[in-house]
């Protein structure tokens, strides 16, 4: 089993799952759940042949261990995912396309991360952008998969720019050579590390190119929204990674201008992330509708993973790659708690939900747990990478950065409660007091998921063993693992000592509760009104307007959407002037254009 | 069993006479002759042919090279597939289309600048009838008018070159005007620039296309942007990177030109409403690149832009044709969901305009790299930059389109099928066919990119260009 075989079986898998679909739909949807585990369990098999290389057509492939557990995460997030398939092609517009582009973009993503030569990476990466911008487009906006598309083809092609520069420089495309010859030339350098890095920013959906992130993945269907914010972000991470590994940046622009240690444009890079976090974080608290919400979270988490990833020292850098595995898994279980929830719903706006701890349990604990790991609390996974992050940004004496990302912290507490206490506590709706829960097709994806969360947070240890091959592949000094323990300058992490106190105060609360008298229940209307009469469910529930006085603060913030709205009428302008001065009908005027055009050049030449 | 090239302007010429006279039979001269051409054209005898018993340099003369023959191959299949695809649409015109594939024949192979002009004429001839199809006089009316401008701007180029070289021989030319000064070429040059660009679609002498275009049907579409715009193009290579190469100040100006007309044709594009008008801007765009890569001698990446450009249009225009046609109205908005049950029609399109972006896994992408690589091996980084803050245009506006196409529904709800506009078959059983063979044909080039590279690098070769930028099927390490 090599690599090419992996691919090509995914391509086949999906070509399959689509003939499959014509006759069946809900068969085909289980042909990618066979398609997606299929490419899981093999990848995780190709651990051993590591270090090999391998090649298909034009396409030149290099197994590294960052590859490998990059298109893990990814795999994992494809495949728990596809368990939904089934239940939501009822919905779709085109069940066979989603399946075949499904596997399709999967397919891409592996040749991605496993890419040697960046036409390989970008022949790949366009795939997923083309294959999962016609998915999205199936969901509830089309202007979403518009936005999407355009914001990545501007990361692309600057990307594109990049690499064909740096060929034209260097005369290779091998990823590991083509941006090392640039240290003689420190100009190009600069142009060439911000257009490369682009592409990286506009996936993961750092400021400026977040936009497309809310309605991309609040609009898709839903079971392709955790694919895309657990899984196609990290692609972006990816680039991001090697923007700093790749391109040597930290060496070529080591005469430049430095903050504390950092050079310039990759400080700069990195505040765009810190901008993210804030940014995201805001937003994601004033947001309706559930999947919104969370898309607003990958958001700001995506700003933790990118500053992470670009300090490449020994401690923040094996927080972001942590981290990259950590919001993967809490995003995607967050999600999919969401859509089980759509899927006896029908709607994701909160405000129309509530109590639904009664009817789903188990989607609740899913969803608590996701998002006690987003919100950086052990005994979760988030927490440990958090904290390797506030340590590396601690040690640098990063201020800015380590505000902001306190800040987002904070701020995503705010935010991931809000679902759980819209969606998931308070009374009841009548409507749904008969709905159940989701069957175990759906629930077994949502438990594994939850598990891996608990893992990371318990035994992080097992992953960070691969950060640490990572870390010394690329030179760095790795984080220092002991036993169970993850020990820095600033003193060590037991997560599992962690978890057993939390453990013991979790015991204690659950035998207080059992022993107390239990609350009354009542039905949402039935409350005080002074003789008025009530009828709007919606504003009794006790989580509307949750956050309205913190909201108030930045009621007026600016929105980056309009700067591109702006953009594209400008264009428009461009192209209404351009139509009627060069494309008109009047001849007379193409004549005169043309009198003068050979006027003018009888002059100039004739002075030339 | 080679045959003389004239055979592949002969044989659609005389054919068109007769289809004059045997009425009845037209449908069946119309096949014979283009199929006839297009199985030929692979068996013409290369080379330099005189005609009519004169000694060359006197004679004019056919000249199949690598370059050439690329441009004959084009034409001649081309056309068959608009045939095919259109052919109930082909019934009154079927002399007009012969004689005009003979002029293009003619326009591509021929060794003597004045003899292009004739078969250019021949052409616009043609053209000028083909664009009266879509009942607008005064649009084709406008295209006659441009169209003799350029003719006679041509010919007062010729007049001067000719004043200069002593020859109209188009290799002899080429030697000679090497020897002559640039300032007194410039002139002549622009007259013949402002000739040869009316058909190519450049500025400042493509005022014509949108009204063309704008009411072309599945036939006359794909004819104008595929046919005589890949023809019109070879022949603009040709002349100016081999017979009279431009000097500095030339250069410049027809660089410049062309890449204006590049960004005016996507901002263009960017605004319209109407499908066949995004598709002719598209092309108007196409054009001014190859244009500008040819004015800067760099043939090979050029020729590649034009074979994508002709086979995506193909697709395209006979795509947009036919959705007028059935459905009443080409604005796109209007035509929301048309692909709904038209999958084979709807892949082909989609897969068309992924080429023209020049996204990966079609040919389209080889085109591209090529073009970037071509000009970043020089150091220049402006021309790149434009090239893709346009393609990021052009996929913009293809997106949009194949959104709406593909996916209808109101905003914040679910894509619905119901909501298409209906469901139409686009292409008939024969159509289907060869749109599909078409887009294999993008698809598999995208993969296997160098067997086409190995086709057209000869061409490119011998008009001064040593061949591709890059290699993709590289040895192990991906570089080249």
């Amino acid at each position: 089993m090599n690599l090419n075989l992996v691919i090509i079986v995914s391509v086949a898998f999906a070509i399959a799952a689509y003939l499959v679909s014509k006759v069946n739909d809900k068969a085909g949807a289980f042909m990618t759940v066979a398609g997606s585990m299929f490419a899981l369990v093999t990848v995780f098999l190709l651990r051993n042949s590591i270090g090999s290389e391998i090649s298909f057509l034009y396409f030149n492939f290099n197994l590294t261990v960052t590859g490998w557990y990059f298109s893990l995460v990814m795999l994992t997030a494809y495949s728990m995912t596809a368990f939904f398939n089934p239940f939501w092609m009822k919905k779709l517009i085109y069940p066979a396309g989603y399946n075949f582009l499904y596997l399709l973009s999967m397919a891409g993503t592996l040749g991605v991360f496993f890419a040697k030569d960046f036409i390989t990476l970008f022949v790949f990466w366009e795939t997923v952008v083309w294959s999962s911008a016609f998915i999205i487009q199936m969901g509830k906006s089309r202007q979403a998969a518009y936005v999407y598309y355009v914001i990545s083809a501007i990361g692309s092609m600057a990307t594109l720019f990049a690499i064909m520069f740096a060929y034209g420089t260097t005369g290779t495309f091998v990823i590991n050579e083509a941006f090392k010859g640039l240290a003689g030339y420190p100009g190009r350098a600069i142009v060439i590390f911000i257009t490369f890095i682009a592409a990286g920013m506009a996936k993961i959906g750092i400021f400026p190119f977040h936009v497309w992130l809310p309605s991309a993945h609040g609009s898709a269907p839903h079971t392709f929204s955790p694919v895309l914010s657990g899984g196609l972000v990290k692609m972006g991470a990816f680039v991001a990674l090697l923007s700093v590994t790749a391109f040597p940046a930290y060496e070529i622009f080591k005469d430049m201008a430095s903050f504390r240690g950092i050079p310039l444009p990759i400080y700069f890079m990195m505040a765009l992330g810190a901008i993210s976090i804030v940014a995201g974080t805001l937003m994601a608290i004033k947001q309706e509708d559930a999947k919104k919400l969370l898309a607003y979270s990958s958001v700001a988490n995506g700003g933790y993973i990118l500053i992470g990833l670009l300090m490449l020292d020994q401690v923040g850098f094996a927080g972001g790659m942590m981290h990259i595995v950590n919001h993967a898994v809490a995003s995607a279980a967050a999600f999919l708690s969401i859509a089980a929830v759509a899927y006896r719903t029908g709607t994701t706006k909160m405000s129309e939900m509530g109590g639904m701890i009664h009817r789903m349990p188990v989607t609740y604990l899913v969803y608590l747990i996701a998002i006690i790991s987003m919100a950086g609390i052990p005994p979760m996974g988030g927490f440990v990478s958090k904290w390797l992050i506030f340590q590396g940004l601690a040690d640098k004496g990063l201020i800015f950065l380590a505000t902001t990302a306190f800040f987002g912290s904070i701020g995503s507490f705010l935010y991931v409660f809000r679902p759980l206490s819209a969606v998931f506590l308070g009374q009841t709706f009548t409507r749904d007091l008969e709905k159940k829960e989701v069957g175990f097709f759906m629930m077994f994806p949502m438990l594994i998921l939850t598990l891996l969360s608990l893992l990371t947070g318990v035994f992080p240890n097992i992953f960070l063993r691969v950060v640490v091959e990572i870390q010394s592949a690329f030179g760095m000094l790795p984080v220092t693992l002991a036993e169970n323990t993850i020990v820095t300058s600033n003193g060590f992490l037991d997560a599992f000592r962690v978890f057993i106190v939390f453990g013991f105060g979790f015991a204690i609360a659950f035998v207080l509760f059992v022993i107390r008298r239990k609350s009354r229940k009542v039905e949402l209307m039935d409350t005080f009104t002074s003789a008025e009469f009530i009828h709007t469910r919606e504003l009794l529930h006790y989580s509307h307007s949750f956050y309205a006085p913190f909201e108030r603060l930045y009621e007026k913030a600016p929105d980056t959407m309009k700067l591109y709205h702006k953009a594209a009428v400008k264009i428009n302008e461009l192209g209404n002037m351009a139509e009627s001065a060069f494309f008109g009908i009047r001849p007379a005027r193409t004549v005169l254009l043309v009198m003068g055009m050979v006027l003018i050049v009888i002059i100039a030449g004739g002075v030339l | 069993m080679m045959i003389n090239p004239v055979l592949l302007i002969a044989i659609p010429l005389g054919l068109a006479f007769i289809a004059v006279v045997f009425k009845k039979l037209q449908g069946w001269i119309l096949a014979i002759g283009v199929a006839a051409n297009a199985f030929l054209v692979f068996f013409v005898e290369k080379g330099e042919t005189a005609i009519g018993g004169f000694k060359l340099p006197f004679a004019i003369s056919l000249v199949l090279d690598d370059f050439s023959f690329i441009g004959v191959i084009l034409v001649n299949v081309l056309t068959l597939a608009a045939v095919a695809v259109a052919f109930r649409k082909t019934e009154k015109y079927v002399p007009v289309i012969l004689a005009g594939l003979a002029g293009l024949n003619g326009m591509v192979l021929t060794g003597d600048m004045f003899n292009l002009f004739v078969f250019m004429e021949i052409t616009a001839i043609s053209a000028y009838i083909l664009s009266s199809e879509g009942r607008k006089p005064e649009q084709s009316f406008n295209y006659l008018v441009i169209g003799s401008i350029g003719s006679v701007l041509y010919l007062l180029g010729l007049i001067l070159i000719y004043g200069q070289t002593g020859t109209l021989n188009m290799s002899l030319m080429a030697e000679k005007s090497a020897l002559i000064g640039q300032a007194a070429m410039v002139l002549p040059l622009v007259l013949i620039f402002a000739g040869i660009a009316v058909e190519a679609k450049l500025l400042p002498m493509s005022g014509w296309v949108r009204g063309v275009l704008g009411n072309s049907n599945a036939l006359t579409g794909v004819m104008f942007a595929s046919v005589y715009s890949s023809a019109a193009l070879m022949v603009f290579g040709r002349v100016f990177s081999q017979v009279l190469i431009p000097g500095t100040t030339a250069g410049v100006i027809i660089i410049v030109i062309a890449l204006l007309t590049f960004a005016a044709g996507q901002v263009s594009a960017f605004r319209s409403k109407s499908l066949r008008q995004v598709l002719l801007y598209s092309s108007i765009a196409q054009s001014g690149l190859a244009a500008a890569l040819f004015a800067t001698g760099f043939v090979f990446p050029a020729v590649l832009v034009i074979i994508n450009n002709a086979a995506g249009k193909m697709i395209m225009f006979s795509t947009a044709g036919n959705l007028e046609e059935k459905y009443g109205t080409d604005d796109y908005v209007g035509l929301g969901g048309a692909f709904v049950r038209n999958m084979p029609a709807g892949v082909a399109f989609t897969i068309a305009a992924l080429s023209l972006t020049g996204l990966p896994l079609v040919f389209g992408f080889y085109a591209k790299l090529n073009v970037l690589a071509a000009y970043l091996n020089q150091g220049t980084f402006f021309v790149p930059a434009v090239v893709l803050a346009g393609t990021i245009i052009e996929g913009a506006y293809f997106i949009r389109i194949l959104i709406k196409l593909w996916a209808p529904g109101k905003e914040g709800e679910w894509a619905d099928a119901d909501q298409s506009v209906g469901e139409k078959k686009i292409f008939n059983p024969a159509g289907t066919v060869v749109v599909i063979l078409v887009t294999l044909l993008i698809i598999l080039s995208g993969f296997l990119p160098d067997s086409v590279g190995k086709l057209v690098a000869p061409g490119g070769g011998l008009l001064g260009d040593e061949g591709p930028s890059i290699s993709l099927t590289m040895e192990k390490g991906g570089d080249q």
